[in-house]
């Protein structure tokens, strides 16, 4: 028996006319456009879009590494510099961004070490229990050199859960794993979202995941980034895999992939890198 | 004890290619000797080895006071430097000048100051010591300057995201990051320091590596000059090892990095 898992306090993300602009050499690159959205509290959302339509930039505005050029961003009625501060934010990068010094570990409570061991954000689940989660028994002292890609993804992952955010960005968190680990993950992720409440913003390249997942889908464009479709997704919960055979689950799909492709059914994404079609 | 057993089990591991080379070289050149393939002015190394058997104390009196002069002027250097290349990273309006300041006295020629500074705070092991440590900062200037700006930009992020203070951000990801780099300015500096001490004892001192050097090379007493070009690599050697043993115990997760200048 699991003890009662530690509650995030309900945060939602209240996203106005963001917009980011980069100068570099050259021109300037308008990376989002006026982004709008709204993700209530305890939802789950995702972000679904070509290559370099500012995915990547979104989540770091919401995470106040970046400052936007024009717009604003409120986290449960607080700005992200508050909501930072109060250390309600977990962050998956793309990379694992692992600190090769640490052990497996070490690493997974890198969090806590900085938060303090006696944080009221501190999960109940203890490190073994997130290893054994991510399925990394066996590698507690190994050093992230010596793991592969998808198994230093998984430490990462494991390591944004040792604490309760209250807000949980995920920046294409499970690219770098097989299918069956990626699928694994998923499960764990959403159950472990849904006993904690917390609010989670995943971006993904894939149709089938971000269906799978969320409760409500946003799609971008690249060169400007904008939101051009929102595509709510009304399946029950709590989600099992059994759900993605069934016509409601598909109907969805298509939605998303209509909002990504336009109606040129079959039709290859005009610029950036594929996306998984399914 | 267990702990012990496996530290030594390392340093055996990490030292035996370097004394081999050694021991074959020493052999090689012992072989060339009796073969009559080297000039006469180059002894065997058994010469040199006869040398410090008919006169230890030749080698004890000269060694030490080179030895500690060069450490001290090395860890004087090192802790200037450090706290220089710190001072460097945070505040970047004197990144410039500080870089720009080491480069100058890198660029000076040991043997023209040596006896300038002589002049000036006398004759005594403080002017060792003073170029000791003119001699080896740059290298370690240089280390802490590109170490502790090491880190990548996402792990930077990643202590950002979860609000770490400065003091935390430094000890748990800037410091650990720039150890590869501190251990390479330490050990390439550590020769330098040893040749600036000798350097500066042909200056004016009466005991010393260098100075046991000069009187050989006025007296004509080539084995002698050779024991003090064969002590003078001894101890850069043995700088230089030190550090890299401790760098092979201490940073077991990356190795050789290079410090570019
Ligand atoms: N720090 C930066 N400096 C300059 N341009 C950037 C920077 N970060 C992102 N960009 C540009 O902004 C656009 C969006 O990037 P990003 O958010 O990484 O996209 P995505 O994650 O959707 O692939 C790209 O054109 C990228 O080149
Ligand atoms: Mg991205």
């Amino acid at each position: 028996m699991q003890a009662p898992p530690v509650a995030a306090v309900p945060r939602d993300i209240k996203i106005e006319q963001l917009s980011m602009v980069f100068y570099g050499r050259g021109e300037p690159v308008i990376a989002l456009d006026k982004i709008d959205m709204n993700v209530a509290a305890g939802q789950f959302a995702a972000i679904i879009g070509p290559s370099g339509c500012g995915k990547s930039t979104l989540l770091r505005l919401v995470a106040d590494i970046m400052q936007p050029f024009a717009g604003s961003i409120s986290l449960g009625g607080e700005s992200p510099r508050l909501a930072r501060h109060a250390h309600s934010l977990g962050f998956v990068f793309q990379s694992p961004t692992l600190l090769p010094w640490r052990s497996v570990k070490q690493n997974i409570e890198l969090p806590l070490d900085v938060v303090g061991r006696g944080s009221s954000k501190r999960s109940t689940r203890t490190t073994k229990d997130l290893i054994d989660l991510v399925g990394l028994n066996g590698f507690e002292d190994a050093l992230p050199h010596q793991l592969s890609g998808g198994m230093q993804q998984r430490v990462a992952i494991a390591r944004a859960l040792v604490l309760t955010p209250d807000i949980l960005l995920l920046d294409e968190p499970f690219g770098a794993l097989d299918e069956i680990t990626r699928q694994r993950m998923n499960l764990e992720l959403l159950r472990i979202w849904a006993e904690s409440g917390t609010t989670a913003l995943l971006v993904t390249h894939s149709i089938a995941e971000a269906v799978f997942m969320s409760d409500r889908v946003y799609v971008m464009s690249a060169r400007p980034g904008r939101v051009t479709t929102i595509i709510d997704v009304p399946l029950p919960r709590p989600r099992g895999l059994a759900m993605m055979r069934t016509p409601e689950f598909f109907d969805c799909v298509n939605r998303v992939r209509d909002g990504l492709f336009g109606n040129e059914q079959g039709g290859a994404p005009a610029r950036g890198e594929p996306i998984e079609a399914y | 004890m267990t702990a012990a057993l496996a530290a030594s089990h390392k340093i055996a591991r990490a030292s035996w290619r370097p004394l081999l080379t050694g021991a074959v070289l020493i052999g090689l050149a012992e072989a060339a000797k009796h073969a009559n393939l080297l000039p006469v002015f180059v002894p065997s190394p058994s010469e040199v080895v006869m040398e410090i058997w008919n006169s230890p104390r030749l080698v004890t009196e000269n060694l030490a006071p080179t030895a500690w002069k060069s450490a001290m002027g090395y860890f004087i250097a090192a802790a200037i430097a450090m706290t220089a290349g710190s001072i460097a990273v945070s505040v970047r309006a004197v990144y410039g000048p500080i870089y720009n300041f080491g480069v100058i006295i890198h660029s000076i020629p040991i043997i023209a100051t040596a006896p300038l500074l002589a002049l000036w705070l006398g004759t005594g092991p403080q002017v060792q010591i003073a170029i000791a440590a003119l001699a080896s900062q740059f290298p370690m200037l240089v280390g802490t300057m590109q170490g502790l700006q090491a880190a990548d930009a996402r792990q930077r992020e990643l202590m950002h995201v979860l609000s770490a203070s400065r003091v935390q951000t430094l000890w748990m990801l800037l410091i650990p990051s720039a150890l590869p780099y501190l251990f390479a300015g330490l050990k390439i500096a550590a020769p330098s320091a040893v040749l600036g001490a000798i350097t500066a004892e042909w200056a004016g001192a009466d005991r010393g590596v260098g100075a046991m050097m000069l009187y050989a090379l006025f007296s004509y007493d080539t084995p002698k000059v050779w024991l003090s070009v064969f002590l003078t690599c001894f101890l850069a050697a043995a700088g230089f090892g030190i550090w890299a043993l401790i760098e092979r115990l201490v940073v077991t997760w990356q190795r050789d990095v290079e410090i570019a200048d």
